[in-house]
């Protein structure tokens, strides 16, 4: 059974929530709930019945489409998500965004002019302010209930809470394979593992995955959010690095969130005190994390992939060349794969300067 | 004695200025005076002086010929000289970031606090005719296509454009990304920063369902936001409040609601000047003088209460001349809406002298230009004004008011001016064409100094002769 948004209620009382989940079928991309922040509890969007699916893509010619509606100067991301909404705008219920990047709140903006697809924003404070995100969620769950016609009641929230963290504790078990020293899982495999997680389709997640044993020099992947396309270029990396750990959107930083309460104060609490995003003001704990987890991954060396426009990133990269003292290899993308061979010898040496740096040369 | 002669209106280069200053008698030069000193607060000067101390682009733009005009260049380009005055009359020197307009308010409230915007120094560059500031932020690890804001952080490296302020206070939220980044980086180098929230104003468009009438409000200008918006900016001002009173040991709340009076009288003597001008048959005053203007709002550019001189005298000035059919530009000039200020002053002076007039802006200070209620609780007020923000909502808020004008058939084009890279431009530009659809809009990326090329005033050119 499966909700597509003609399906969806407009009107009438809400109906008695159904102990069946509706994505049940395998078939890719329909009843479907966007959202594009990690500060968005995915827990509440599962409890309308739809499946959430993070906007997260690449492709070089959704991009193209974006750019009819925005200048060619938006960033990358926010360009092909537009031109994904755009190609799939029947497949989609409703899409959450949120005020964490300007230009991705923005985005909202050009969807509610350009389509009929419902879009709520999410007003995530930008500074410690716990009261703003609380209320915000509260709203968020009414806004929730009332548009899709079920009660977030103790036991669907519960019920949501468990299913989705018992994935994320399971995904964290095979990050933690990805993180170990020596790396028995590459973080293109996790990447494609974790991709299910993130456009809901967590029923079809394969969580057994073999060995890929690795010695390669470890480096830590930080930035932009990686994409769903974008797969090819961490594979890239990988054949001559081990990217042993990560702080990226589009691949682990979803699963970093713990909901130890499972209710909705229990959802605020573990998605306000998730590791910290770049964009908060001041922005401290982004770094103490990512220094934390970069001694405990033991990485020798940083990848930074910014994609083009992304101020968040670009304006700190002198920044964490200083505070964190190792070699970053900073890559700046517009997802476009033009350039790969100035990439494999820009990798490789990046791999000559791990190896001098390890030496003590640099 | 000496008859006078009068002045016909008209916009008058460098030179010109310099010779027609030597006919200004002593005692009007020593009429002027900022912080009301006799000893250091003279600022009349002709354009030449600032030229000298390296404003070079002085020499290429085109000024309004009035001594009212003069007088405010003078007293605008004698800010750096008024802050490091400040400090060392022991005035309090408050950096207020990011909000654009409403801050200050709260820092005016605190005696012997100057609030400034560290952001309008973006225009340097540019009078300067230099890029040493751009390239300096280059060097500190600012990426190039990014808002011309970047400067910012360059000037609190190189501790030369103002002085250390004795309290930062940045603004971010739902705002620009480029500033919010900048502001990030000028804490990295060791300033202590107190962050204030700025809160979406989440239009009903952007609920999933019609919002219950008691939870929502509309401002002034009838733009909906939640209720719940105000409480949020309040408790902030609530903060910025007790840290002045830690910083100055004064809490006199009556003098809050005196200074939004005074702020009040200002922006309505503004909004008096830009409606004269744009009614007016022929424009009274050019577009770069008003764009100044307009962003006196923010903070009376260090010296509130003689800003608010200035632009009384302007305001007398514009309505003579309105009174006697005389101005500035040609009359049959072509109305047109600018959108988003120029970091490049010359790009206003240009377009004028290719024959547009600017009768409506939307510089992204609408916060700035609103009246605040004097019949409710100050910092209530306070907030109500600010909820009007230009970038804290919608595009197509922004443009209510020029597609009012628009469909009035009042304006003829509109032009935008944008920032390679920068967030909103980025993402709001298109939308805004989009929205304006029924007039022709030209959409410019301003250049680094120096960047206005043939090619540009080409396009400009054509845009003129679409909408002639």
């Amino acid at each position: 059974m499966e909700l597509t948004p003609s399906e969806i209620p407009k009107t009438g009382k809400p109906v008695p929530n159904q102990d069946v989940h509706p994505i049940v079928s395998n078939k890719f991309l329909t009843g479907l709930i966007g959202y594009t922040c990690s500060y968005i509890p995915v827990e509440l969007l599962s409890a309308t019945g739809l499946r959430p699916y993070r906007l997260l893509h690449s492709e070089l010619n959704l991009s193209q489409k974006g750019e009819q509606l925005v200048r060619v100067d938006a960033c990358p991301l926010v360009k092909a998500n537009l031109g994904f909404i755009l190609e799939n705008q029947k497949r989609f219920a409703a899409i959450i965004g949120s005020t964490g990047c300007d230009m991705s709140r923005r985005m909202l903006e050009v969807v509610r002019l350009t389509t009929s697809i419902p879009v709520y924003v999410f007003n995530n404070p930008r500074t410690d302010n716990f009261e703003i995100f609380n209320n915000e969620i509260d709203l968020l769950v009414k806004e929730l209930e009332q548009f899709f016609h079920r009660r977030f009641d103790k036991g669907l929230i519960q019920k949501e809470c468990e299913r989705w963290e018992q994935i994320r504790q399971r995904l964290r078990q095979i990050d933690a394979r990805h993180r170990a020293n020596p790396s028995t899982i590459s973080t293109a495999t996790f990447h494609n593992i974790i991709t299910n997680y993130y456009q809901g389709d967590i029923e079809n997640i394969k969580f057994d995955v073999s060995d890929e044993m690795s010695y390669k020099p470890r480096a830590y992947l930080l930035g932009s959010p990686i994409s769903y396309e974008a797969n090819p270029i961490i594979e890239l990396i990988e054949q001559r690095l081990r990217i042993c750990g990560d702080f990226n959107c589009g691949i682990s930083r979803g699963i970093y969130v713990t909901v130890s309460e499972k209710t909705i104060d229990g959802l605020k609490k573990g998605y306000y005190n998730q590791p910290m995003c770049i964009f908060k003001r001041p922005n401290k704990g982004y770094y103490e994390w990512i220094e934390k987890d970069i001694k405990e991954t033991k990485s020798t060396g940083i990848i930074a992939y910014v994609l083009d426009y992304c101020d968040n990133f670009d304006f700190e990269l002198l920044k964490m060349e200083k505070k964190f003292a190792l070699p970053i290899l900073k890559l700046k993308s517009d997802f476009s794969f033009q350039n790969l061979s100035q990439l494999k010898v820009r990798i490789d040496a990046f791999i000559e300067v791990l190896a001098s740096h390890r030496a003590g040369i640099v | 004695m000496k008859k006078k002669r009068k002045t016909i209106p008209k916009k008058i280069g460098f030179n010109t200025w310099s010779s027609q200053f030597e006919n200004i008698p002593d005692e009007i030069i020593k009429k002027y005076k900022y912080y009301n000193n006799d000893e250091w607060g003279i600022y009349l000067s002709p354009p030449a002086t600032f030229m000298v101390y390296g404003a070079r682009e002085l020499k290429r733009l085109k000024f309004d010929n009035s001594l009212e005009a003069l007088r405010m260049w003078g007293f605008v380009f004698n800010e750096t000289e008024r802050l490091f005055r400040a400090r060392q009359i022991n005035k309090k020197i408050i950096a207020t970031m990011g909000d654009l307009g409403t801050v200050p308010i709260l820092v005016l409230s605190f005696p012997d606090c100057v609030p400034f915007y560290p952001e309008c120094l973006w225009w340097i560059p540019f009078f300067k005719e230099s890029t040493e500031l751009l390239d300096t932020a280059s060097k500190l690890g600012l990426p190039e296509a990014t808002c011309f804001s970047r400067v910012v952080v360059s000037t609190f490296y190189k501790k030369a454009y103002f002085p250390k302020p004795d309290l930062i206070l940045a603004s971010t939220g739902a705002s620009c990304d480029d500033y919010s980044c900048v502001m990030q980086l000028v804490e990295d180098m060791g300033y202590e920063i107190m962050w204030t929230e700025i809160p979406y104003r989440k239009n009903p468009d952007f609920l999933l369902n019609k919002p219950r009438p008691q939870d929502y409000e509309k401002t002034q200008q009838g733009l909906p936001y939640p209720r719940i918006m105000e409480d949020y900016i309040v408790q902030e001002y609530h903060r910025i409040w007790q840290r002045l009173f830690k910083l100055t040991g004064v809490n006199n709340p009556h003098r809050l609601a005196e200074i939004i009076k005074k702020v009040n009288q200002l922006r309505s003597l503004v909004a008096e000047i830009k409606q004269l001008n744009a009614a007016a048959e022929i424009t009274p005053l050019p577009g770069l003088e008003m764009m100044t203007i307009e962003f006196g709002n923010l903070y009376g550019y260090a010296d509130f209460d003689e800003w608010l001189d200035i632009v009384q005298m302007i305001h007398n000035m514009v309505k003579k001349r309105v009174e006697k059919g005389i101005g500035v530009l040609k009359k049959d000039a072509i109305p047109i809406a600018w959108i988003t200020p120029s970091a490049d002053p010359y790009l206003l002076n240009l377009v004028e002298d290719l024959g547009c007039r600017i009768i409506e802006t939307e510089y992204v200070i609408n916060q700035a230009m609103v009246q605040i209620e004097e019949n409710i609780e100050p910092m209530k007020a306070l907030a109500r004004s600010f909820i009007n923000g230009s970038l804290i909502g919608s595009p197509a808020e922004r443009v209510i008011n020029i597609k009012e004008k628009i469909a009035k058939k009042i304006i003829k084009g509109v032009l935008i001016t944008n920032m390679l890279g920068a967030s909103h431009c980025a993402m709001e530009t298109r939308v805004i064409e989009k929205l304006l659809g029924s007039v022709p809009v030209l959409s410019l990326d301003v250049p680094a100094p120096f960047g206005i090329t043939q090619q540009m005033k080409t396009r400009i050119e054509a845009f003129v002769e679409i909408i002639r």
